[in-house]
C-alpha cells in the first residue's frame, strides 16, 4: 500500500491533534479559569495538552477574555510568532462581541476581525468543562481538517492587517498613512 | 498635630474623615504642612469632572498612621486649559497620578516632565474620561465600523 500526500496529511493531523501545546499567555479574567483546567482537578494533560512559555513551540492560542488595543498588539505579535499550523480559541463573551465591555473605548469587540478564530467558547466565565469541551471540539476539527484559521490568515492577510491598523490608530480613515509609515 | 487643629476651616465628614476645600495656589503649602505633622502617607490623587460647573475637582488624599485619619484636600480647576502645579517634589508617587489624570482628563501639571503617553498608545481623540466624551458614539463609530474579513 502506498500513501499519497493527502493521506500523510491525515496521519499528521491525527498525530498533532493529540499533542497540542498552548501558549502560556493569558489576558483578562479568563486566566483565572485556566489553573483548574491545567492542574489535577480537570487535568488537560490527559489530552496531550500543556502550557508552553514560548510561542515558537506552541500550537494553540487561548485568548482568555477582553483585549485592550494595547494587548491586541501583543496578541498579534505572539500569534505571528507561532509556527503553522496554529489554532486560536476565543474564550468567553468578550472575544465574541465585547461582552460586558461592549461600550468601552479601549477594548476591541470582535476578535475574529483581527485574527482568525477557530473555536469560540460562550459564557462569562466559561466553566472548565466548557474549556475541555472546546479542546475536544478543536481536536475533532483538526482531525477533519476544518481548523483552517491559520490558512485564512495567510490568504486574507491584507484585510486582517487593515483591521489591526484601524484599531491601533483608533481611526478608520487614516489607514493609508500608517501603511506608509510601516514601509519606512 | 491633627488636621483639625492645623486647619480650623476643615470639615469633619465623620470620625477620621476630614475634608479641606481650598484653592489651587494653597495646595502645596497645605500638603507640605500635613506631611510635616504626621500625615506621611499620600494615598492618591483623584479627579472628578463637574461638567455643569465647567470645573475639574482634584482631590488629594492623605493618611496618618498615627491619628488614623484620612484627609481629603479638594480644589477646583477650570475644565478648559487650566493648569495645576505638580507636587512631585513632596511625594514622588504623585507623578504617576498626575500622568494618569493628564491622559484621562487633560489637566496640565506644570513642572511634571513625564506628561506623555501613559496607558493609552497613540490615542488621537479627546481624553476619554471627560464627560463630554461620548463613549457609546465613539465605539459605534470605530469598533463596530471596522469591517469583517470577507472570504471569497
Amino acid at each position: 500500500m502506498t500513501l499519497n500526500h493527502d493521506d500523510w496529511g491525515k496521519v499528521a493531523r491525527m498525530m498533532s491533534k493529540r499533542s497540542l501545546w498552548m501558549v502560556h499567555f493569558c489576558t483578562g479574567c479568563g486566566a483565572m479559569e485556566m489553573p483548574p483546567v491545567m492542574t489535577s482537578r480537570y487535568d488537560m494533560e490527559r489530552f496531550g495538552m500543556h502550557a508552553m512559555a514560548t510561542p515558537r513551540q506552541a500550537d494553540v492560542f487561548l485568548v482568555t477574555g477582553y483585549l485592550a488595543v494595547k494587548t491586541l498588539k501583543r496578541v498579534v505579535q505572539v500569534y505571528e510568532q507561532m509556527r503553522d499550523p496554529k489554532y486560536v480559541i476565543g474564550f468567553g463573551s468578550c472575544t465574541i462581541n465585547g461582552g460586558m465591555y461592549w461600550d468601552s473605548y479601549n477594548t476591541i469587540k470582535d476578535l475574529s476581525k483581527y485574527i482568525p478564530v477557530d473555536v469560540y467558547i460562550a459564557g462569562c466565565m466559561p466553566r472548565p468543562e466548557a474549556i475541555i469541551d472546546s479542546f475536544l471540539k478543536l481536536m475533532d476539527m483538526i482531525d477533519k481538517g476544518e481548523a483552517i484559521g491559520w490558512k485564512k490568515y495567510h490568504k486574507y492577510y491584507d484585510q486582517y492587517k487593515r483591521n489591526q491598523r484601524m484599531a491601533y490608530s483608533y481611526r478608520l480613515d487614516e489607514v493609508e498613512d500608517i501603511k506608509e509609515d510601516d514601509a519606512k | 498635630m491633627m488636621a483639625k487643629e492645623l486647619f480650623p476651616e476643615a470639615q469633619e465628614l465623620r470620625k477620621g474623615r476630614i475634608r479641606i476645600e481650598t484653592t489651587k495656589d494653597k495646595v502645596t503649602e497645605i500638603v507640605k504642612k500635613l506631611k510635616e505633622n504626621g500625615y506621611e502617607h499620600f494615598v492618591m490623587l483623584s479627579c472628578v469632572d463637574w461638567i455643569k460647573d465647567g470645573k475639574f475637582e482634584l482631590v488629594y488624599h492623605m493618611w496618618s498612621y498615627e491619628y488614623r485619619e484620612h484627609v481629603m484636600i479638594s480644589i477646583k480647576v477650570d475644565r478648559d486649559g487650566d493648569s495645576m502645579v505638580t507636587l512631585r517634589d513632596l511625594f514622588p508617587q504623585i507623578e504617576t497620578y498626575e500622568r494618569e489624570i493628564h491622559e484621562m482628563f487633560g489637566v496640565n501639571f506644570v513642572g511634571n516632565p513625564r506628561l506623555g503617553e501613559f496607558i493609552l498608545e497613540g490615542w488621537p481623540h479627546m481624553p476619554p474620561m471627560r464627560k463630554d466624551f461620548d463613549t457609546e458614539k465613539f465605539v459605534n463609530e470605530i469598533y463596530y465600523k471596522i469591517p469583517e474579513v470577507k472570504e471569497e
